[in-house]
């Protein structure tokens, strides 16, 4: 009935000497000691609160027996955690593996390291009731801190009487800090020290209350410093860097950033040199724009969409020149596969009419806007493949047929490879009869042989001149009933890409077979 | 004749089970013919009676049965009186497992204490912790907390109409144990009109040891709350805030000064004699108190005699505390105070508590290795590059100690202890420190001296907290024997002891007049002693825990305290109420303290914040309007979190700088 059980009491009393301990004695003795064990406890709680801890130690307990006048319990004063373990043979007797130490070995050891000495350090925790974000401090002041006008820290407390206009106090240091970057940002964007900068931009925790400032600044430059390229490229990084910052909420400064970020993508003109690389910050900034998407997609879930509607508007205006067309697509493409295939893919046979006449030297004798042409050409070329690639490569791993029909097929395919080859050489420049086509690469061969498709045709014995024959002879040819079904699925989908692929491969030449996966190359060529 | 006797029981049993009233009465009659009658008309007679028998029957089932169905009535009652009839339980079932326990039947005891315990361990989880262990006749006797139980009735404050609800339903089941419970152990105080409200049921079961008209009788007698006539507060108020004629308040002071003073230092010194002259003073009070007229400039706070004879302030150190008050930045809620926080490192658990000086120059641990230790700020500072303190006081003397191993030391050890430091105090002036320890002694060391200048004996248990009179000199001391102690330096005997908390004296605290000490006890209770009598003048009841630290404010009307839940009440003093409770912390709060004139207070927490208290709304609430009115009159204004250190002391210097300390520790 109590906590101590009767037969504890009986071990107790044995291991001690008393052997002849009557029932009764140990039946009376059990409650007792539970008494006695809580009252101890008691007081060693006792002790613990006036130790200031909230955890109790075996020092507590000493202290209480201590204030009983009881000898203290040796031994559990190392702090170690101590071991149970259960008796053999006893189901719930537990003992202290407590383990015979040589004296000797403790005598010869080294001392030990001493522990380091006790010290005060002195910070502030707040300075008149704001806490300063510094290391000391919990970083639970930093979000806390006053920041664009509505003020945490009145939010989950008593409705406060008076509500006093809130001013946005920016700390001496952080203005310090702020001039610091801005004078960087304007004068000495290539130096290392900018690169230091950005850094801490990323990673310091207390800029929260600056963020409103870096975006307004940045919204100020890109405006007026249109002309100056490596200007914009600073302005991007800064953005980079500010998105990187774990620390920062952007979100709500998202709508000012953004129409600056679109213009660096899409503006006509960046920088006022020749030599300026505007390609690059375009290429840098689409990567910005897609990561914006990605982090910030799913809270606003118009971002993607204005985004893609101006890209595309800014692509499909013929008058626009095409600086702003590579700014789109490049956009458009960092916005990831799927955003390709449904906008930049149905649009490319127009486009691609429209951009002709540029790029052949005949017709456009301007040096310059023919290499703008080819730039957009290879941007577009880019795009397509990628987002081809990126369909091909989802599809589900190709079932792979049973392990012996790979090895009968394979010397059959080996074999046939040559003379395919062989036929693959002409029909290469051969739109029409492009999907026999093998591959260009010296891997092809030993890739073709883990594919299906060659192990089905060979199996017909002859060469189909058909993808959809292939597949209704694979189908019927057929594996399993259900591997069936979801072949068909699976043809269908690679039908559809299959196409797109031919029209690709129409539209834009053999340039796009080098985004083409080789497996599947082969699969649909 | 046994037999017989047996055969009575049982047809009486039957009897009152069917409700044969008259037929049962009648047999009693038989029985106790010659006994004495008995009024059967008198309810709680009869209850008592029917108590006695069924006693005799030693049916335990029916507690069990009787509390269970007590139990669930009370939780399907009306909601207006539940709160009310809810009260009643938690005393009905402590007794209940007593009796179980009292008649033998511990197994029973045991299981219908586990069935129920869930009920009350929000509100009662230490009492039941105590309880528990309770398992057998000899541990009722022995463990005072259940002895005082049984001898003391527990006061509810109940609505007439609850209570009848409630003897209705004990007359109607015929519950005779429960009946038998209440009337022996309950004293209802029955109200008419309305229930109370739920907010203020205070009416924790508290022990205080007599019943609770004692208790409303202490809270009776009268107290001068207010503040030391001829304070330097007042006379700085006096000089009316010049702050560049300096010269002119020093004659005035010394003045004003120069015949009381004299007085002052005869009287310290032979103390036994000047009781006398004291109680004249003392009977002077409440006349002065009425007869002078109410300065302008003193809002509100009247001016009380000092009962003690208090010690002499140079001139010097006067004008360095004038210096202070005039720099002294009024804080406010919209004003909040800078923090500075020292954070003790490496103290491998050991740190037992944290004292900071006035100016917050120096600073005290006290470990469990039985060391005190003192860093002196300013120096630290020195090394560190930059002093934020403002250490206007010349602490040149403490030199750096050289360690044993060589190696300079940030700090001076105090060695003298031989048990763990659980408490230091600075004086008001910093250059003393008193420590008290688990060894029952309080040890005075010179920061001066850097030396042990005396040990006080005379506790008899360890000594938990000891503190500094608010004019240094005396110092109150609070132990684990019950009792706390008043001392003054020049002597190694105690002045007065304050005995009647029932249990250890966790905290001490001096009144802002120096009057009267507050104490705060694993009882749950806070009691106001009189400094010069050693009479207990008030009791305050309400809180559930252990109470852990004390705070008077300035103005010495209201206090706070802090216990172990993490709940801080504000009292009034002089009507010995709760203001209201702040709730907030999550873990025991260790430290409070009120910023110099009374707007803030600042809390210290184990759960690692400091928080901030605006404590002037309430003030300014008239005092008419005593309870009740909107409990949210105390606010918090700020939560401080610190990183990972829970906060073990929080002072504000006489510039309302708010201080705090506490130790790192990794393993929270």
């Amino acid at each position: 009935m109590s906590i101590v059980a009767k037969e504890t009491i009986e071990v107790i009393a044995q291991s001690i000497g008393i052997n002849n301990l009557s029932d009764d004695a140990a039946l009376s003795l059990a409650p007792d000691v539970e008494y006695r064990m809580r009252e101890i406890m008691q007081e060693a709680i006792q002790c613990m609160r006036h130790s200031r801890r909230t955890i109790l130690t075996t020092d507590d307990v000493d202290g209480a027996l201590n204030l009983r006048n009881v000898e203290p319990v040796y031994g559990f004063t190392s702090g170690g955690p101590l071991q149970f373990k259960r008796a053999i043979g006893h189901r719930d007797l537990f003992y202290i593996d407590d383990r015979d130490v040589d004296l000797k070995e403790v005598i010869e050891a080294p001392l030990p390291k001493a522990p380091l000495d006790t010290g005060v350090a002195c910070h502030w925790l707040a300075i008149e009731g704001v806490q300063p974000a510094i290391p000391e401090n919990a970083p639970v002041g930093v979000i806390a801190a006053p920041s664009n006008g509505n003020t945490h820290e009145q939010k989950d407390e008593l409705p406060v009487d008076i509500r006093l206009p809130v001013k946005h106090v920016l700390s001496r240091e952080l203005q310090l800090y702020f001039d610091k970057i801005t004078e960087l940002t304007l004068r000495k964007s290539d130096s290392a020290l900018f690169k230091e900068a950005l850094v801490s931009l990323a990673t310091d925790s207390g800029l929260h209350p600056l963020v409103p400032y870096f975006t307004f600044f940045v919204a100020d430059e890109v405006s007026r410093g249109l002309n100056d390229y490596s200007l914009l490229f600073a302005l991007m990084r800064i953005v980079w860097s500010l998105l990187q910052n774990p620390h920062i909420h952007i979100e709500p400064y998202l709508h000012q950033l953004m129409p600056s970020v679109v213009t660096c993508l899409v503006s006509k003109k960046l920088g006022n040199r020749i030599a300026d690389n505007h390609w690059e910050l375009r290429d840098f900034t689409a990567k910005l724009v897609a990561l914006i998407c990605k982090r910030f997609g799913h809270v606003y879930n118009t971002l993607q969409t204005r985004l893609t509607k101006t890209l595309l508007n800014a692509l499909l205006d013929p008058k626009r020149a095409l600086t702003q067309h590579y700014g789109a697509i490049q956009g458009l493409a960092a916005l990831g596969p799927n955003v390709v295939r449904l906008l930049i893919l149905p649009n490319l046979e127009p486009y691609l009419r429209l951009l002709e006449p540029e790029l052949l030297l005949e017709k456009q004798k301007n040096e310059m806007k023919r290499y703008e042409a080819w730039r957009v050409y290879g941007a577009l070329l880019r795009a397509a493949g990628q987002g081809i690639y990126e369909r091909l490569k989802i599809f589900p791993p190709l079932p792979s047929p049973p392990g012996h029909t790979i090895w009968k097929s394979k010397e059959k395919v080996v074999t046939a490879v040559p003379n395919k080859r062989k036929a693959s050489m002409e029909p290469l420049e051969d739109e029409p009869a492009l999907k026999k086509i093998a591959t260009d690469g010296p891997i092809g061969s030993l890739a073709l042989v883990t594919t299906l498709a060659p192990s089905g045709q060979n199996d017909a014995g002859q060469p189909s001149s058909s993808e959809k024959k292939t597949a209704n002879r694979v189908g019927k040819d057929g594996q399993t009933l259900k591997k069936s079904a979801i072949l068909n699925q699976i043809w269908k989908d690679d039908l559809n890409s299959g196409h797109t692929l031919v029209t690709l491969l129409e539209l834009l030449g053999e340039g796009i077979l080098s985004f083409i996966p080789s497996p599947e190359m082969s699969l649909f060529l | 004749m046994e037999n017989m006797q047996a055969v009575n029981n049982f047809v009486a049993a039957y009897l009152k089970k069917k409700g044969f009233k008259e037929a049962e009465q009648l047999l009693e009659d038989l029985q106790n013919k010659d006994s004495a009658p008995i009024d059967f008309h008198n309810d709680p007679e009869l209850a008592k009676f029917i108590h006695h028998f069924s006693q005799s029957e030693d049916d335990v089932a029916r507690y069990q049965d009787g509390y269970s169905k007590l139990r669930s009535w009370t939780y399907s009652s009306l909601d207006l009186y539940k709160h009310e009839l809810l009260r009643v339980l938690y005393p009905v079932f402590i007794h209940s497992f007593m009796d179980m326990v009292a008649k033998g039947h511990l197994q029973e005891a045991r299981t219908f204490f586990n069935n129920f315990r869930e009920d009350h361990e929000l509100m009662h989880s230490r009492d039941l912790q105590k309880l528990e262990g309770v398992l057998s006749q000899s541990h009722l006797e022995e463990m005072e907390f259940a002895r005082s139980l049984r001898q003391s009735k527990v006061n509810i404050k109940i609505c007439q109409y609850s209570y009848d609800l409630l003897l209705q339903y004990l007359h109607k089941t015929q519950s005779t144990a429960m009946l038998g419970v209440i009337n022996e152990h309950i004293n209802f105080q029955v109200s008419s009109g309305q229930p109370s409200s739920i907010s203020d049921d205070a009416e924790v079961v508290t022990l205080i040891g007599s019943c609770q008209d004692t208790a409303n009788q202490i809270n009776q007698k009268e107290i001068h709350w207010g503040l030391l006539e001829d304070s330097l507060e007042e006379r700085l108020e006096k000089a009316g805030g010049l702050l560049s004629d300096s010269e002119k308040t020093e004659e005035e002071n010394k003045e004003g000064d120069g015949d009381e003073t004299k007085k002052r230092s005869v009287e310290s010194g032979k103390q036994g004699a000047s009781t006398k002259k004291l109680k004249k003073e003392k009977a002077l009070n409440a006349t002065a108190k009425s007869a002078r007229p109410e300065a302008s400039t003193t809002p509100a706070a009247p001016r009380v005699k000092a009962k003690l004879p208090l010690p002499l302030m140079s001139t010097e150190v006067e004008q360095s505390i004038l210096e202070d008050l005039r720099n002294r930045v009024q804080l406010s809620s919209v004003l909040l105070p800078s923090v500075s926080f020292y954070t003790f490192l490496n103290t491998h658990n050991g740190l037992n508590c944290s004292s900071i000086s006035h100016d917050g120059s120096l600073v005290a641990g006290g470990f469990s290795d039985s060391s005190l230790k003192v860093w002196d700020m300013a120096k630290l500072g020195q090394q560190g590059g930059s002093s934020i303190l403002q250490a206007e006081n010349d602490s040149t003397s403490s030199e750096h100690v050289v360690g044993p191993n060589g190696g300079k030391r940030s700090y001076t050890l105090f060695q003298g202890h031989s048990g763990p430091v659980h408490s230091a105090t600075f004086s008001p002036l910093g250059d003393f420190i008193l420590s008290s320890s688990a060894d029952t002694t309080i040890r005075l060391w010179s920061t001066k001296l850097n030396a042990n200048l005396v040990c006080y004996k005379g506790h008899n248990y360890p000594v938990w907290d000891v503190q500094f009179s608010p004019v240094g000199h005396y110092f109150a001391s609070a132990s684990h024997d019950r009792t706390a102690r008043i001392w003054s330096m020049d002597r190694i005997q105690p002045l007065r002891i304050m005995a009647g908390h029932l249990s250890d004296v966790d905290c001490v605290q001096w009144h802002a007049n120096c009057n009267y000490i507050a104490t705060g006890s694993s009882d749950k209770t806070v009691r106001l002693w009189d400094v010069q009598n050693g009479e207990c003048v008030r009791i305050f009841i309400g809180h559930r825990s252990m109470i852990l630290s004390l705070a008077m404010s300035p103005d010495g009307r209201y206090m706070a305290s802090g216990d172990e839940d993490g709940m801080i009440m504000m009292w009034d003093i002089s009507s010995g109420r709760c203001i209201t409770p702040l709730m907030g912390h999550s873990s025991c709060v260790w430290t409070v303290a009120f910023s110099c004139e009374g707007s803030l207070l600042a809390s210290g927490s184990a759960d690692c914040t400091v928080k901030l208290w605006d404590v002037t709304t309430s003030a300014k609430v008239p005092r008419n309007e005593e309870k009740s009115g909107n409990p949210n009159r105390l606010r918090l204004l700020k939560t401080l979190a610190t990183k990972s250190t829970p906060v073990y002391s929080v002072q504000f210097s006489r510039r309302n700088l708010l201080f705090a300390a506490g130790a790192l520790s990794k393993n929270l």
